[in-house]
């Protein structure tokens, strides 16, 4: 090849990457959409050939399977939205009563006891607790009211990614193939390498992914329960557990986001129960409301899922560095926000997995 | 345009000649004209220019081909040995699906040729979905190979 040669490649790789930096950001829902879709279609695959090999039609299996998924899915979130809007009544209700206020007042003090005096001094008033409590409370209703005025867009995307999965799956193996014709003879055999290499990457990570999260779930619901037997008064158990599971997916920052859910239904189960109050991690460690007892909880399943969980069904699955791990979740933050934390990982492998190809090919060009 | 009816649920029978080439191959004859038509979904369909190389010696190997239609000379480029000119049904570079070691020929399309690919990333993918039709596909695989040896044992024999 030569440098004239060179230059018009790299100055038309320059245009090509200017024109789609800029179209990019028009394209992103799509490409979301697009990304999310492929995910639930490496997801769902195995099951759905599986299911067509028996009854011989694909459109039926995937029309099986999705619609057996999204019933689920529908069933859980409606039953999770319908019991967290009676929680929230049972809670406004007791905020009316003068227990509220007093209970207030009970834990401002509280903690200003266990904390240094400079401390303490930043925690404000009762009176003044009761007044930011109530004003907070307006605007954790205003945002549930803009949640469900953005639940019309967020419909959409979701209908948009199961038409796309739809898609995906019936088409998945004609769509391979198709892709397949585009590749050059002499590059077929390393071309076909890679797609597998790639699959298989980010399937093993999924699958691996899954199982952890629903190990995670099933511990905390476990975890849960065991509180509850001492006193805790925890609801909605399962579905907490579910969204501690489902916050699993993202790593690191996951586990933290599980515990919220938590921490806020025994607030709201505990608030004006004296006991409750005063309850203390194995007679010791102040822990209000069980709050403590909660974080402690969550830090042990957390520990069980590092240690003994996630080694084994995700493994050495993407066979990054654990340094590389956190750099690479943070630059998919950094782009994406918890989408981006949540495709990192697997997007990271999938280039491990192309750049390992190209320098094989560029090695053993000679050959090909 | 084909209604939806016909492109999702319909069963697509096919009577297409990679289907009913790869029939006649050991490897896929013991296979049901249905098990058959998913292996067939997987495999490549690739056309190549006469004198145009289907692999080189020394290349990574990744798997088989079947010839549907013209000519494939398989020969060692440093000795200029030509072992085989094969035609279609033919098959050749089986061994592949097996081991992960370099080509030990070279082929050549000689004509302008079709040929359908199976790889090693196919078998695989094939076992973990349909395990039965990926072990129907290995013992006779086996077989070929079997047989193959038996033949090399007898030459050899018939050399001393």
């Amino acid at each position: 090849m030569d440098s004239l040669q060179k230059i018009y490649r790299l100055a038309l790789l320059i245009v090509i990457g200017g024109l789609a930096w800029n179209i990019l950001p028009f394209l992103g829902s799509v490409i979301v959409m697009l990304i999310f879709a492929f995910l639930f279609t490496t997801i769902f695959l195995q099951s759905v050939d599986g299911l067509e090999r028996k009854i011989h039609s694909r459109g039926v299996s995937v029309i099986l399977i999705l619609g057996s998924v999204i019933t689920v899915g529908i069933w859980f979130f409606g039953s999770f939205i319908a019991n967290l809007g009676s929680q929230i009544k049972v809670f406004t209700n007791k905020l009316q009563k003068e227990d509220f206020a007093i209970s207030l007042e009970g834990l401002s003090i509280k903690i200003r006891d266990y904390l240094p005096e400079f401390v303490g001094n930043m925690i404000p008033e009762s009176e003044k607790l009761i007044s930011i409590a109530k004003e907070s409370l307006g605007s954790v209703f205003q945002n549930i009211l803009s949640l469900l005025g953005s639940a019309g867009s967020f419909f959409f995307l979701a209908v948009m990614i199961i038409i796309f999965t739809i898609i995906l799956l019936i088409e998945y193996h004609d769509f391979k193939r198709t892709l397949v014709r585009f590749i050059p003879n002499k590059y077929l055999e390393v071309g076909l390498r890679t797609i597998y290499n790639i699959e298989k990457q980010i399937s093993s990570y999924l699958r691996g992914q899954i199982l952890a999260a629903s190990s995670v779930a099933i511990l905390s619901i476990i975890g849960l329960l065991i509180l509850n037997q001492l006193g805790a008064n925890m609801t909605l158990v399962v579905f907490i557990g579910i969204i501690a599971g489902l916050a699993n997916l993202i790593p690191m920052v996951g586990p933290f986001v599980g515990m919220v859910p938590a921490i806020l239904i025994a607030l709201m189960n505990n608030l004006g129960n004296d006991v409750a109050m005063n309850h203390q991690l194995f007679g010791a460690i102040p822990s209000p409301f069980f709050m403590m007892d909660i974080v402690f909880m969550f830090i042990i399943v957390q520990q069980i899922d590092n240690n003994f969980i996630t080694p084994i069904l995700v493994g050495e699955s993407v066979g990054l560095h654990p340094m590389a791990v956190m750099i690479v979740l943070l630059i998919g933050g950094t782009m994406m926000g918890p989408l981006g934390m949540l495709f990192a990982i697997p997007a990271a492998g999938v280039l491990k997995v192309i750049i390992s190809e190209t320098i094989f090919i560029s090695k053993n060009s000679h050959l090909l | 345009m084909k209604t939806l009816y016909e492109n999702y649920f319909k069963n697509k029978k096919s009577n297409n000649p990679v289907i009913q080439v790869m029939s006649k191959i050991p490897m896929f004859q013991n296979l049901s004209s249905s098990e058959l038509n998913d292996v067939a979904r997987l495999t490549h369909e690739r056309s190549f220019k006469a004198e145009e190389p289907i692999f080189k010696k020394m290349a990574p190997a990744e798997g088989m081909y079947v010839i549907i239609e013209g000519k494939v000379e398989i020969s060692d480029p440093d000795s200029g040995i030509t072992f085989a000119t094969l035609r279609g049904g033919d098959f050749f570079g089986e061994l592949a699906l097996l081991d992960e070691e370099p080509r030990s020929a070279m082929a050549v399309a000689t004509e302008p040729s079709k040929l359908i690919g199976f790889f090693r990333t196919d078998l695989l993918t094939l076992m973990d979905r349909d395990p039965v039709v990926g072990n129907k596909i290995l013992v006779d695989l086996s077989r070929v190979l079997g047989e193959r040896l038996r033949r090399t044992n007898l030459e050899l024999e018939k050399s001393k």
